[in-house]
């Protein structure tokens, strides 16, 4: 999860904070900070799809699994913990 | 010749990838030994799979349509219309490749350019297309871009992608015709994105009410508190969410996914009537204030706002190199920013 953790860090870092005098903790919220927006979230989808493999849901789209940080590291990390038991009940 | 103005934007002194066209002065871009920007390597895998991608979601909105079509009470689609060559092409895509009930939605934000309302007329016309305009007042708009002209009052991650003017005007867009799709359970909401303007993973997606309302509260927030009042009455309000939580529409945005050519897009509008507006920017057919937006976004931020979404078209190989050198280096016409500059009394 901490691998994890860094690469989205990355991310938000290179892609969406531009503005000096925010800083970003791991439980922040991405919207209401204004880091990013409803195009971003979508970006971050994308992002987070090629990275890692996975199909997020429209309706997994939802600022529980993706409004901050750690959110999301969790939520992809149950979502790979998800797509090894499956192929392995496979 | 045309009127120009000044060029902070030249690209004669400007460092640009050598791949897209994004410039030294594009927040946070690093160039690699090659000249090649970080945006373009990380699109690299993604492209390389786009093909397959774009032929997946041409089945996937045939599924969509197939499993709304004639079920609404009223039209299958609402289609966000401002009069361009991208909303003009989308909408005769939904009738014509289709054959869906669409009700064509304009805001207008009292710089639609003349030839743009001639062009709706004439499109709706030959389409057959039943068409609405929504017309807030004079004074809360021209409030709304003085103070949007002023100061960049939205996030830094949003002037990347659109000027604060443009961000303000395309907010009321989604709101109206997300709201209007609810009320009347209208199942699809149409856009004419083109496809630089956002990933192709939202070019089909299910509006996630949860995702908008905080979305729409952070955008509320951003604005002063003399026009917050008036602007909450346009979003959608807090008992839709859970009155009508089933009515949410789906958004689409087709040209991600179908063949994008500018050129051939405009012949096949003209054969319906749609004529191009000599009066408008290079990134505009259809307002009249776009021209005094990127003139102020350039000023500000030393980018366009417009070169996020033109590199992405060249790096995805449906718009020429030069062609978005062109868009985005060109200066901004000095009449058109004058005469906006002018109307808001700035």
């Amino acid at each position: 999860m901490e691998q994890i953790r860094k690469q989205i860090t990355e991310f938000i870092t290179t892609n969406f904070l531009f503005d000096e005098s925010i800083t970003l903790g791991v439980e922040d919220s991405l919207l209401d900070t204004g880091v990013i927006d409803s195009t971003g979230v979508l970006e971050l989808v994308a992002f987070i799809e090629e990275t890692y493999g996975i199909k997020i849901e429209d309706e997994e789209i939802v600022p529980e699994n993706l409004d901050s940080i750690n959110n999301i590291s969790l939520y992809i990390s149950q979502k790979l913990s998800q797509l090894t038991a499956d192929k392995a009940a496979n | 010749m045309n009127p120009t103005t000044q060029r902070p934007n030249d690209p004669t002194n400007l460092r640009l990838c050598v791949r897209c066209i994004l410039p030294e002065t594009f927040p946070n871009i690093k160039f690699d030994t090659e000249g090649i920007c970080n945006h373009c390597r990380q699109e690299e895998s993604a492209l390389a799979k786009a093909p397959a991608k774009k032929a997946d979601y041409r089945r996937k909105l045939d599924d969509l349509i197939a499993s709304v079509k004639g079920k609404a009470p009223s039209y299958d689609a609402i289609m966000a219309y401002s009069g361009g060559k991208d909303s003009s092409y989308t909408l005769k895509l939904l009738r014509e490749r289709y054959d869906l009930r669409v009700l064509a939605l304009t805001f207008d934000n009292h710089f639609v350019s003349p030839t743009a309302f001639d062009n709706i007329r004439a499109v709706t016309d030959a389409l057959g297309v039943d068409h609405i305009s929504f017309n807030p007042p004079w004074p809360l708009m021209k409030s709304l871009f003085r103070i949007t002209a002023r100061d960049d009052i939205f996030s830094a991650a949003t002037l990347l992608r659109a000027s604060s003017i443009c961000t303000a005007c395309i907010a009321f867009v989604k709101s109206l015709t997300a709201k209007t799709a609810i009320e009347m359970s209208i199942p699809l909401s149409a856009f004419g994105w083109s496809p630089g303007q956002a990933p192709i993973q939202s070019a089909i997606m299910k509006t996630n009410a949860s995702l908008i309302r905080q979305n729409q509260k952070a955008l509320i927030n951003s604005l002063p508190d003399t026009v917050q009042v008036q602007m909450k009455s346009y979003f959608i309000p807090d008992i839709y969410y859970d009155l009508y939580k089933d009515r949410f529409p789906t958004n689409v945005h087709p040209l991600a996914f179908f063949d994008y050519d500018e050129e051939r897009i405009k012949i096949e509008l003209e054969g319906i009537g749609w004529k191009a507006p000599t009066n408008t920017d290079t990134n505009s057919t259809n307002c009249l204030l776009n021209a005094y937006a990127n003139q102020v976004h350039l000023e500000r931020l030393k980018f366009h706002p417009y070169v996020w979404e033109i590199a992405n078209m060249v790096r995805q190989g449906v718009m020429p190199r030069a062609e978005g050198i062109e868009k985005i280096y060109s200066p901004q016409n000095s009449e058109q920013v004058e005469y906006a500059r002018k109307k808001l009394e700035l």
